[in-house]
């Protein structure tokens, strides 16, 4: 499949189901909503590495916020949910109850319930707060600047986890220039984060390595620079390849992210270096979800 | 549909207690037993029956001799045309209790959900631990028009009491949790030996003695609670500063009385 010059490879991206929720957090101003949020998501591009996968999905208008001030949606992922229960209040510890004026909601309902305020309530040193009303709880921590508001747990959802596209392009300029433009338009996909910097993986690894203990490395099929060294999956005209990756709260947002990143990356065309579109993945035999370029193109 | 209507034949000699009679009930609702003074009466002897269970039950004329209206109603909706006596809403878990008059004492006694909208005034203790409770309301709200009597809110463990009149001495006596707003007058030593909760009063000035002042703050938890309940949105009008009192500290309390900001 060419689509504007570009090829749709004929591969597919391998996912895992991972367990995940979503919090909304505010603060007087849409700065310090992003700030607590960005932090509170940092360090958190593999569960290999950080425990869990985490990003921001989107800034909340304040009037759909639970306190009517500026928020943000932040979606984390773990591979299960005692992974989940453990990452998410340690996060909302550190930083969001930290960050100045900021307060934490659940974002969504439903499934195993992962605490928020019933852990963090303890930092209030018995002079937190309940409040139940509507049904609900939230907790009201004192804290120097004022109070930490939060609600005291949120909802769960099995989701996917490693949705993926490989960009290759023609130079190292090219291949970022085009994932910038790709991520921006999978960003806005509702449900999906990208965990990476920016969205964006520079180091796409495979499974494995010859060194004992490591259980990723480099996928030196896809580096350009080994080209001369053993198999490639690169033609001649690539120079560089950056990977997107997508964790997302069900399959179809995963599949929506997907083509949202193709279509960007189509209508960039080979005029502007996107030489390839192609994905990652294990041969089908690990992830139940396959991701397959060309039918989600269809 | 208008569903079950309950019509007085008459005055009535004795107090009524209207326990049991709910929207849900099955069978032949003019026979069900009540209680009528000292000894038992069909339901049928005193009031007319008509219509047909569909979950809401209509009380038309009410009196204040009708007691536990709306006892243990867990669904439905209840509307009485008039005033009710005591402990309307008597350990009501769920549904909606509309009385268009005034109530007596103990209304919403051990509420544990649902709602309750009282038009005019209650009586002693609203919301209050029955007798032999340790612990009054748990959950729901109730909403009273009118002025509410001495002691409202009284062991209050949860849930929120919106008085749009006046308090007689003693509200929120005890308090456990919960919240208790009184939006007109507030009788005197409002607040004693409150635990936990929030008292929402427009004035210092009766609150008991154990309380102090911990001064005028910006509370996120005021935005918050307006967009969960509309009753307490509609006490806020907007508002988010509070000056806070901190009490009862006489007894090692936690509990607070807001006092909205103009």
């Amino acid at each position: 499949m060419i689509l504007n010059g570009v090829e749709i490879r004929d591969s597919f991206a391998e996912a895992f189901p991972m367990v995940g929720t979503r919090l909304i957090i505010t603060a007087d101003t849409a700065k310090w909503a992003m700030i607590a949020a960005k932090t509170m998501t940092g360090f958190a591009t593999s569960v290999i590495g950080c425990g869990c996968e985490a990003g921001v999905e989107r800034e909340v208008p304040a009037e759909e916020t639970p306190d009517g001030r500026p928020g943000v949606a932040v979606l984390i992922f773990a591979m299960d949910y005692n992974g989940l229960k453990g990452v998410v209040p340690n996060r909302i510890g550190q930083c969001v109850l930290t960050s100045p004026t900021s307060a934490c909601y659940a974002g969504m309902e439903g499934g195993k319930p992962v605490s928020i305020g019933k852990a963090l309530r303890y930092f209030g040193d018995g002079w937190q707060i309940a409040k139940n009303v509507d049904g609900r709880r939230i907790w009201r921590v004192p804290v120097m600047e004022g109070e930490f508001v939060c609600d005291h747990e949120t909802g769960t959802v099995e989701g996917v986890g490693g949705g993926n596209i490989l960009i290759l392009a023609t130079s190292r300029r090219e291949a970022l220039e085009a994932a910038e433009v790709a991520a921006e338009a999978m960003a806005k996909t509702p449900g999906c984060v990208l965990p990476f910097p920016g969205g964006i993986v520079r180091s796409g690894s495979k499974v494995g390595s010859r060194y004992k203990g490591m259980f990723a490395s480099t996928n030196n099929a896809y580096c350009p620079t080994l080209r001369a060294q053993g198999p490639t999956a690169l033609p001649p005209e690539v120079a560089s390849v950056m990977e997107i990756v997508i964790d997302g709260v069900s399959e179809k947002a995963v599949s929506d992210c997907t083509r949202a990143g193709i279509e960007a990356l189509v209508k960039l065309g080979r005029d502007k270096g996107v030489v390839a579109i192609d994905a990652g993945n294990y041969g089908g035999n690990l992830g139940p979800f396959h991701f397959k370029l060309r039918e989600i193109m269809s | 549909m208008t569903g079950l209507v309950l019509t007085p034949r008459g005055a009535f000699e004795a107090r009524v207690d209207l326990s049991g009679v709910l929207p849900s009930v099955e069978g032949d609702l003019a026979k069900l037993k009540i209680g009528y003074g000292a000894a038992r009466a069909e339901l049928g002897e005193l009031f007319d029956v008509s219509g047909a269970a569909d979950g809401r039950l209509t009380i038309e004329s009410g009196g204040a001799q009708l007691d536990r209206v709306g006892a243990g109603l867990s669904s439905g909706e209840i509307v009485v045309k008039g005033d009710v006596g005591h402990q309307v809403g008597q350990r009501q878990s769920g549904g909606v209790i509309v009385v268009k008059g005034s109530a007596g004492d103990y209304a919403a006694s051990e509420l544990s959900g649902g709602k309750i909208a009282v038009a005019g005034d209650v009586g002693a203790r609203l919301g209050a631990a029955g007798d032999g409770a340790k612990r009054g309301m748990s959950g729901g709200v109730v909403v009273i028009g009118g002025s509410a009597g001495a002691r409202a809110g009284e062991r209050l463990r949860g849930g929120v009491v919106l008085i749009e009149g006046d308090a007689a001495e003693g509200a929120g006596t005890s308090m456990i949790a919960g919240t208790l707003a009184v939006m007109g007058r507030l009788g005197r030593h409002a607040g004693r030996g409150m635990k936990r909760g929030t008292l929402f009063v427009s004035s210092p000035e009766e609150l008991a003695s154990g309380f102090a002042d911990a001064g005028e703050h910006d509370l996120v938890m005021l935005r918050v609670l307006a967009r969960r309940s509309h009753e307490l949105a509609h006490l806020f009008g907007g508002r988010t500063r509070a000056r806070r009192f901190a009490g009862d500290l006489t007894l090692g309390g936690k509990g607070e009385a807001l006092i909205l900001s103009r």
